[in-house]
């Protein structure tokens, strides 16, 4: 009887390992793709958008996973590829600007923290994410500065005044 | 008078009926889809962004946003899904969703709505279907068209400045060549 009891203890303390990390994603592996809106006739908005697939080394599938880009917490969206995921920002393009985006994810377990220490007050620079994505945002293109014919007006306008002083001169 | 006891009664039902489902229902999605450019163009990026708020007082459970309006032989997608899926959604609250296309060809093209469908409570199985706003018909563009009215036309106003070099550039030659024969002695004399 105890020695049945032995073994289910010593059978428990390894499992245990297993199931206290069952919910969290061991060495994650990320493949992401992202796209930030280059100019200003593809969207009134600025989107950005990150896509990642997640490899767990446990196998862990379809978790539920959370991002906070500066101070926004949304919630990741799943597709119908496996591990893959999508991370919609859209806003107006004063309040995006150009620069690199520190994408943090987490896990349930992370979330929770965050909300805690969101609800608190606490800063959350402090809280370790799953992993980060790095998104740049390159800035949006709202056309020349200058228009070709203003500038094809202006070399115009110099040629001819050139022309018109060196003719004053000959006159002279 | 008949008719007014009728209006009243209908306008009655209009105002209370969905204040007495919003209570009783638990989850309730309204869904917009924006087309967010300001011209569409063949072969330039079409920003299309889906908005879901939770008007309900419940969570809302496996939240499915499929939007099959988009043919692979009229658009490619450049970033994003257009099948998607989130676990729940919480009462009072929002989800931006958003996908890159791109137009393949020229020609007006009627966006019409997504299709989203959820479950109201955990324990029921009855998925409840919704549809998105629908942004309506949109010209999109030849990229040719495009190019002529906004394309910034360095090439052709190179072409023209080579065209009108000879008028300008020949006249001046005859004069630089004779006024360096004849200003030559102007600083001996001073």
């Amino acid at each position: 009887m105890a020695a049945t009891c032995q073994i289910c203890v010593v059978l428990g303390l390894f499992l245990l390992p297993a199931f206290i990390y069952g919910d969290t994603c061991l060495a994650p592996v990320v493949k992401s793709q992202t796209y930030s809106t280059p100019e200003a006739v593809v969207s009134t908005d600025t989107v950005l958008i990150a896509e990642f697939t997640l490899t767990c080394k446990n196998n862990l599938k379809n978790i539920n996973l959370y991002a906070d880009i500066g101070g926004r917490t949304i919630p990741a969206t799943k597709t119908y590829e496996a591990n893959k995921y999508q991370i919609s920002i859209s806003d107006e393009h004063k309040k995006l600007p150009p620069g690199t985006y520190e994408i943090r994810i987490f896990d349930e377990e992370g979330f929770a923290a965050l909300r805690k220490a969101q609800r608190s007050g606490e800063s959350t620079d402090s809280l370790k994410p799953l992993f980060t994505i790095s998104l740049s945002h390159q800035g949006i293109w709202s056309g020349p500065v200058l228009q070709s014919e203003f500038v094809a007006a202006m070399t115009a306008i110099i040629v001819w005044w050139l022309a018109y002083t060196a003719r004053g001169k000959l006159l002279a | 008078m008949k008719f007014w006891v009728a209006a009243s009664l209908i306008l009655a039902s209009v105002y209370i009926l969905p204040s007495y489902e919003e209570e009783e229902s638990g989850a309730r999605l309204l869904v917009s889809k924006n087309i967010l450019n300001q011209y569409l163009v063949e072969g330039k990026d079409l920003t299309v962004e889906y908005k879901i708020f939770n008007v309900g007082s419940r969570v809302a459970f496996d939240v499915v946003l499929n939007d099959n309006t988009f043919p692979e032989s009229s658009f490619s997608v450049v970033s994003g899904n257009l099948k998607v899926t989130w676990e729940r959604i919480a009462p009072n609250s929002n989800v931006t969703h958003a996908v890159i296309l791109r137009p393949l060809k020229p020609g007006y093209y009627n966006f019409t709505a997504a299709e989203i469908s959820y479950v109201v409570s955990e324990d029921s199985n009855e998925r409840t279907i919704g549809y998105t706003s629908y942004p309506g018909e949109g010209g999109i563009v030849p990229q040719k068209d495009f190019d002529r009215r906004f394309s910034p036309h360095v090439l052709d106003w190179l072409v023209f400045a080579f065209m009108t070099l000879p008028s300008l550039g020949i006249p001046f030659l005859l004069w630089y060549s004779s006024k360096s024969k004849y200003d030559q002695p102007k600083p001996k004399k001073n």
